[in-house]
C-alpha cells in the first residue's frame, strides 16, 4: 500500500467508559464516505485493566466487517491514519481559576469548556467565598488539571500571586494517582509567569505557561489555552489510566477529549456554511450545548443533567409538573416518577413506549436547562465598557448573551433520544426545546460519529466535513417560526414558496398552528415570508422576508405556536402537534392547508 | 450504508443494558475495612470478629477551619503581621490562646487570640492571615460482618471474610447497619404496610414483599427499625419520606433512622421470588446491609450479606 492509499484511510476511534467505537472513513469514486463502523466494551475497568484490548477488538471486529487488515502483530495496522478521542472516567475534570470572576476566571472557564472539560469549581478573588474554602474545595475535589489565569498583561501580579499560592496552600492531588503532578496550565498576565512558576512547586506541580486568555479586557485568546489543556491531557492524564500508555504510542496524532472533538467539527461546519449554528448533546448523565455565533465558539456543560443517570436531576431542577406538561398522554404523577426513578437506576436500552414518551418529555426540559446555562457562558465579554447612546436601547449586539433563536441559521439536535426516534418526534422535540425563531435548519447527528469526524478535521478537512454532511447530519428540515403572540386563531403569517422547477406554494398559518410543507431533503427554494402585524421573522416586526431555505425529511416546518412557546394543558394539542409532523412526513399529497 | 449503519447502532445500544444486580449464595464474601486516614488498627490476622468489633481506630483531617486576620488584630500592615506571629505552622492552640502579639511600651499592647483549639495550617505571609484547623475528628470502623480477619492494611485497617450469601439491590438509602432478618410478609407480592411494623422490630432488620407504603417506612422508622428490604417503592413516597428530591442516584449518607434498600425498581414490583426465599431462609439471623448507592460508572449498589 503506497503512502498516498494510507493518507486516505483513517480508523478513527472514539472511546467513552462503555463503548469503544471505530469508524473506518476512505475514498471512494463517490468521495468520502464511512465504509463501516464497529463496536467493543471499553476494557479501562476490571477485570481488563487495559483500554487497548476494547480497542483492538472494536478494530479488528471492524476490519473483518470491510474486509480490511486493520490491526497488525502490535497495535493498529499501518495501512490506515489513526486517531482517537476519549472520554474515560468521565471526561477531563478541570478546576480554573482567575482573579475576577466574570473577566479573567469567566474567559478561563470558556476555555477549559472549549477543550472538552468537566469544570468541577470556578476559584477566583472576589468570589464570596473565604480562602479557606476555597482551600477546602481544591483538596476535596480532586481535578485532572488546574487552569489557572488572571490579570491582563502588563496588569495585576499580586492577586495572581495569591491565587497561585492558594493552590499551593491547597496541595492540590489529581484525581488519578496521586503519586503523579498535577497538571496547571498558566494562562495570566505573561509578566507573573515565573513568579507563579516558582510559587508552584515543580516537585507537586507540573506547571505550563500559555498566552494570556485574556491579554488585554477588550479581547479573549482562548486558543494557546485550550491547546496546552490537550498537550496536558495527553502527556499528564490519559496516561495514568490502563493501557493508555500503549494507545498514545499508536496514534498518529494526539488523544483529545471526545468533547473537544465534537466541538471542532462543530465549529468547522459553521465556519463553511457561514452560519450561526447551536448544538445540543443530551447523554446518560450530561447535557451538552455548543453555540458558534459570529464565529466565536462557546462550549457549556450541566453535568448530571442526562436522560438516565442524570434524569432523576432534571425532575429535581425543572420539577416533575414541567416535565408532565410535556406528555401528550394523560399520565399520572406517581407513574411518571417511577418511570424516572427506574431509568435512573436501571438504564433500559429498550424503554417502553411509556417510558419513552417521558424520557422525551424530559429531554425538552434538559435542553432547555441547559440552554439556559449556556447563555451565562456564551456571552460577550464583561468589563468591556459600553458606550450606549439612545439607539442602542434595543440593540440586540448589547445583550448579555450572544446565543438568539432567530439569528440561529443552523440547530442540530445529538443524542440517543434524537437518533433512535422517528424522525418526526426527534422534529418535534428539537423544535420544542429550543424553541427557534426566525428561519433555521434543523438537524440530527444520526449515527453518533462527530467525535471522529472532530479527530479528521485536522488530517483531512475536506473528508470530515463532506462525511458529516452527507452521512453524519440529518437533515430534518427547515423550521420558519415568527416572534410574537395574538389570539389562537388569527393569521400568524402568509408565506409563498416558489421551488426550482418554477412551482408556486400559497399558504397562511394562525397562532397556535403548526404546519409542515413538502419541500424535499435538500430541495431549494425561494421563501418569501410575511408575518402579520406584531409578528417577527427576524427583520422586524411586520416586514417581509425573502430568503433561500432548504428541504429536509420533514420538509418545511411552519411553526406558529407562539415565542415563548406555552404548553397547552389539553393534551388533545400536544397530540395534535405530533400527529401533525408525524402524518406531514414527506409524501406527494402532502401540502396541507394550502390556500 | 445509511440502513447498514443504523442496523449496527441498533445492535451496539443492546450492550449498554443495565448490569445485572449480583445474586450469589453460599459465597465467599471480602469486605476492606479501613479509615481514610492513618490509624490504629485494633486486630490481627486470623482474629475472628463480629460486626460490631471496632477494627481500626484513628483521626481524619478536620474540615473546620478558621481563617484568623492577624494584621486587623495587631492593627498592622499584613505584610508586617509576620513579626508578631508567635507560633509556627504545625503548632498546637487551645482556644484564646494567644498566637500573635504586638507589644506596645507606652499603650496597650494588642493580642490576637486562636479562636479554637487546633492547630495552625498555615500563615499567608503576604496577606497577613493564619488559618487554624479544628482537632481532628476521631474516626473508628467496625467490622460490618462477621467473620475472620485475612489481612491488615497497616495503619488503616483490616480485610474481613466470611461465608455468606450476597444480594445485591438496585436502589437504597442510608448506610451501614446490622440487625436480625425479620419476615413481615407472606409472599414476595405482598406489601408492607404500617400494620405489620410491630414494636418488636426496633432495631432489627424488616422483609417487605412487593412494596412498602409512605406510611409504613414512617412507622419503621419511628420504631427504631435498622433497615428494610422491600421488592419497590413509589418514587413519590421515598421523595416525600426524604423531604427532598433524590437527584443524582448518588446515596449512603441520608440521615432518615433506617437503612431502605429496594430490589427491583420504583412502582409495585414484586420482590423476585429466589431473593424473597433466600431472605426467608436467613429468618432471625445477624444480617449486614449497606444501603449506599452510586448509580454513574463504577457503580455501586446497595448489598445484602446474609452470613452462613
Amino acid at each position: 500500500m503506497s503512502s498516498n492509499d494510507k493518507n486516505e484511510l483513517y480508523l478513527i476511534l472514539d472511546i467513552d467508559d462503555l463503548q469503544t467505537k471505530a469508524v473506518l472513513i476512505d475514498r471512494a469514486a463517490g468521495g468520502y464516505g464511512i465504509r463501516g463502523t464497529s463496536q467493543a466494551h471499553t476494557t479501562v475497568d476490571p477485570p481488563s485493566l487495559d483500554v487497548t484490548v476494547g480497542v483492538e477488538k472494536a478494530t479488528r471486529d471492524l476490519g473483518g466487517s470491510v474486509g480490511k487488515e486493520l490491526w497488525g502483530t502490535d497495535g493498529p495496522s499501518k495501512a490506515s491514519r489513526f486517531l482517537c478521542s476519549s472520554s474515560t472516567g468521565g471526561s477531563l475534570y478541570m478546576m480554573v481559576a482567575g482573579v475576577i470572576s466574570m473577566i479573567s476566571a469567566e474567559s478561563a472557564q470558556r476555555a477549559a469548556l472549549g477543550a472538552g472539560a468537566v469544570l468541577i469549581d470556578v476559584f477566583s478573588r472576589d468570589y464570596p467565598r473565604q480562602e479557606f474554602e476555597m482551600v477546602e474545595i481544591m483538596r476535596s475535589l480532586k481535578p485532572d488539571m488546574f487552569l489557572l489565569a488572571g490579570g491582563t498583561d502588563g496588569g495585576a501580579v499580586l492577586q495572581v500571586l495569591e491565587m497561585a499560592r492558594l493552590i499551593s496552600t491547597a496541595d492540590v492531588r489529581p484525581r488519578f494517582g496521586s503519586e503523579y503532578k498535577l497538571p496547571v496550565i498558566y494562562a495570566g498576565n505573561i509578566e507573573a509567569r515565573k513568579q507563579v512558576s516558582d510559587v508552584l512547586s515543580s516537585e507537586r506541580y507540573a506547571t505550563k505557561a500559555v498566552d494570556n486568555v485574556r491579554p488585554v479586557i477588550e479581547r479573549e485568546n482562548l486558543g494557546p489555552a485550550k491547546e496546552a489543556i490537550y498537550d496536558s491531557f495527553m502527556q499528564h492524564v490519559i496516561i495514568h489510566s490502563p493501557g493508555y500508555n500503549k494507545l498514545v504510542n499508536w496514534v498518529d496524532e494526539p488523544i483529545v477529549p471526545t468533547q473537544a472533538a465534537i466541538g471542532r467539527i462543530l465549529y468547522a461546519y459553521a465556519m463553511e456554511r457561514k452560519v450561526n449554528l447551536l448544538a445540543v448533546d443530551i447523554g446518560g448523565a450530561t447535557t451538552d450545548v455548543y453555540s458558534i455565533y459570529d464565529g466565536i465558539f462557546n462550549r457549556s456543560l450541566n453535568a448530571d443533567i442526562g436522560l438516565t443517570y442524570g434524569i432523576s436531576n432534571i425532575m429535581k431542577i425543572a420539577g416533575v409538573q414541567n416535565i408532565m406538561r410535556w406528555i401528550p398522554n394523560e399520565m399520572d404523577e406517581r407513574e411518571v416518577r417511577n418511570i424516572i426513578g427506574n431509568m435512573m437506576i436501571m438504564q433500559p436500552t429498550s424503554p417502553t413506549s411509556s417510558e419513552t414518551l417521558v424520557q422525551r418529555a424530559a429531554a425538552r426540559e434538559a435542553i432547555r436547562l441547559a440552554v439556559e446555562h449556556h447563555k451565562k457562558i456564551a456571552s460577550r465579554l464583561k468589563g468591556v465598557s459600553l458606550k450606549r447612546t439612545i439607539a442602542d436601547i434595543f440593540n440586540q449586539a448589547l445583550e448579555p448573551s450572544y446565543l438568539d433563536m432567530m439569528k440561529t441559521q443552523v440547530a442540530i439536535g445529538r443524542g440517543k433520544v434524537f437518533s433512535q426516534s422517528q424522525t418526526s418526534d426527534a422534529t418535534l422535540l428539537l423544535l420544542d426545546a429550543l424553541q427557534p425563531e426566525g428561519v433555521t435548519e434543523m438537524m440530527i447527528d444520526r449515527f453518533s460519529v462527530m467525535p471522529h469526524l472532530g479527530m479528521l478535521l485536522k488530517e483531512n478537512s475536506k473528508a470530515a466535513l463532506e462525511v458529516l454532511s452527507k452521512e453524519c447530519l440529518l437533515r430534518l428540515g427547515t423550521c420558519v417560526a415568527p416572534r410574537g403572540r395574538t389570539n389562537h386563531g388569527e393569521v400568524a403569517m402568509r408565506l409563498r414558496l416558489t421551488k426550482a422547477d418554477g412551482a408556486m406554494i400559497e399558504n397562511e398559518v394562525s397562532f397556535g398552528e403548526l404546519k409542515v410543507l413538502s419541500l424535499h431533503d435538500g430541495e431549494k427554494a425561494r421563501l418569501e415570508v410575511m408575518p402579520k402585524r406584531g409578528f417577527n421573522i427576524g427583520i422586524g416586526r411586520g416586514k417581509t422576508l425573502e430568503a433561500d431555505v432548504v428541504g429536509g425529511e420533514m420538509g418545511l416546518i411552519l411553526d406558529a405556536r407562539g415565542r415563548p412557546l406555552n404548553v397547552p394543558a389539553e393534551k388533545d394539542t400536544l397530540a395534535k402537534w405530533v400527529d401533525t409532523l408525524t402524518h406531514g412526513q414527506q409524501s406527494p399529497a402532502r401540502d396541507r392547508g394550502v390556500v | 450504508m445509511a440502513s447498514s449503519l443504523q442496523l449496527e447502532i441498533e445492535e451496539l445500544s443492546e450492550m449498554s443494558y443495565a448490569e445485572r444486580v449480583r445474586f450469589q449464595e453460599n459465597t465467599s464474601v471480602r469486605k476492606v475495612r479501613r479509615i481514610p486516614a492513618q490509624g490504629q488498627v485494633l486486630v490481627s490476622k486470623g482474629d475472628r470478629v463480629s460486626p460490631e468489633t471496632i477494627v481500626v481506630r484513628g483521626t481524619v483531617f478536620n474540615p473546620e477551619i478558621h481563617e484568623v486576620k492577624v494584621y486587623v488584630r495587631l492593627g498592622v500592615d499584613p505584610t508586617e503581621a509576620g513579626k508578631y506571629v508567635l507560633k509556627e505552622k504545625g503548632d498546637e492552640v487551645k482556644k484564646d490562646e494567644v498566637i500573635a502579639i504586638n507589644r506596645s511600651f507606652l499603650g496597650r499592647s494588642k493580642v490576637c487570640r486562636s479562636p479554637i483549639d487546633g492547630s495552625i495550617e498555615t500563615f499567608s505571609k503576604s496577606s497577613g492571615r493564619v488559618f487554624i484547623r479544628g482537632k481532628p475528628i476521631p474516626v473508628e470502623v467496625k467490622a460490618h460482618i462477621p467473620g475472620t480477619v485475612v489481612d491488615t492494611i497497616p495503619g488503616e485497617g483490616a480485610i474481613v471474610e466470611c461465608k455468606a450469601s450476597l444480594i445485591e439491590g438496585t436502589f437504597g438509602i442510608g448506610g451501614e447497619t446490622v440487625g436480625e432478618l425479620v419476615t413481615a410478609v407472606d409472599k414476595p407480592d405482598e406489601a408492607l404496610t404500617t400494620d405489620l411494623i410491630k414494636d418488636g422490630h426496633k432495631g432489627k432488620i424488616i422483609v417487605g414483599g412487593s412494596f412498602v407504603t409512605l406510611d409504613a417506612l414512617r412507622e419503621a422508622a419511628r420504631i427504631g427499625v435498622n433497615g428494610i428490604i422491600t421488592g419497590a417503592m413509589d418514587q413519590k413516597d421515598l421523595t416525600s419520606f426524604l423531604g427532598y428530591e433524590i437527584g443524582p442516584g448518588i446515596t449512603g449518607k441520608e440521615k432518615t433512622g433506617l437503612t431502605l434498600i429496594i430490589t427491583e425498581g420504583f412502582g409495585i414490583d414484586p420482590m423476585e421470588e429466589r431473593t424473597f426465599n433466600l431472605l426467608e431462609s436467613h429468618e432471625g439471623k445477624q444480617t449486614s446491609i449497606d444501603g449506599s448507592t452510586q448509580i454513574r460508572a463504577r457503580m455501586l449498589r446497595p448489598e445484602i450479606v446474609l452470613p452462613l
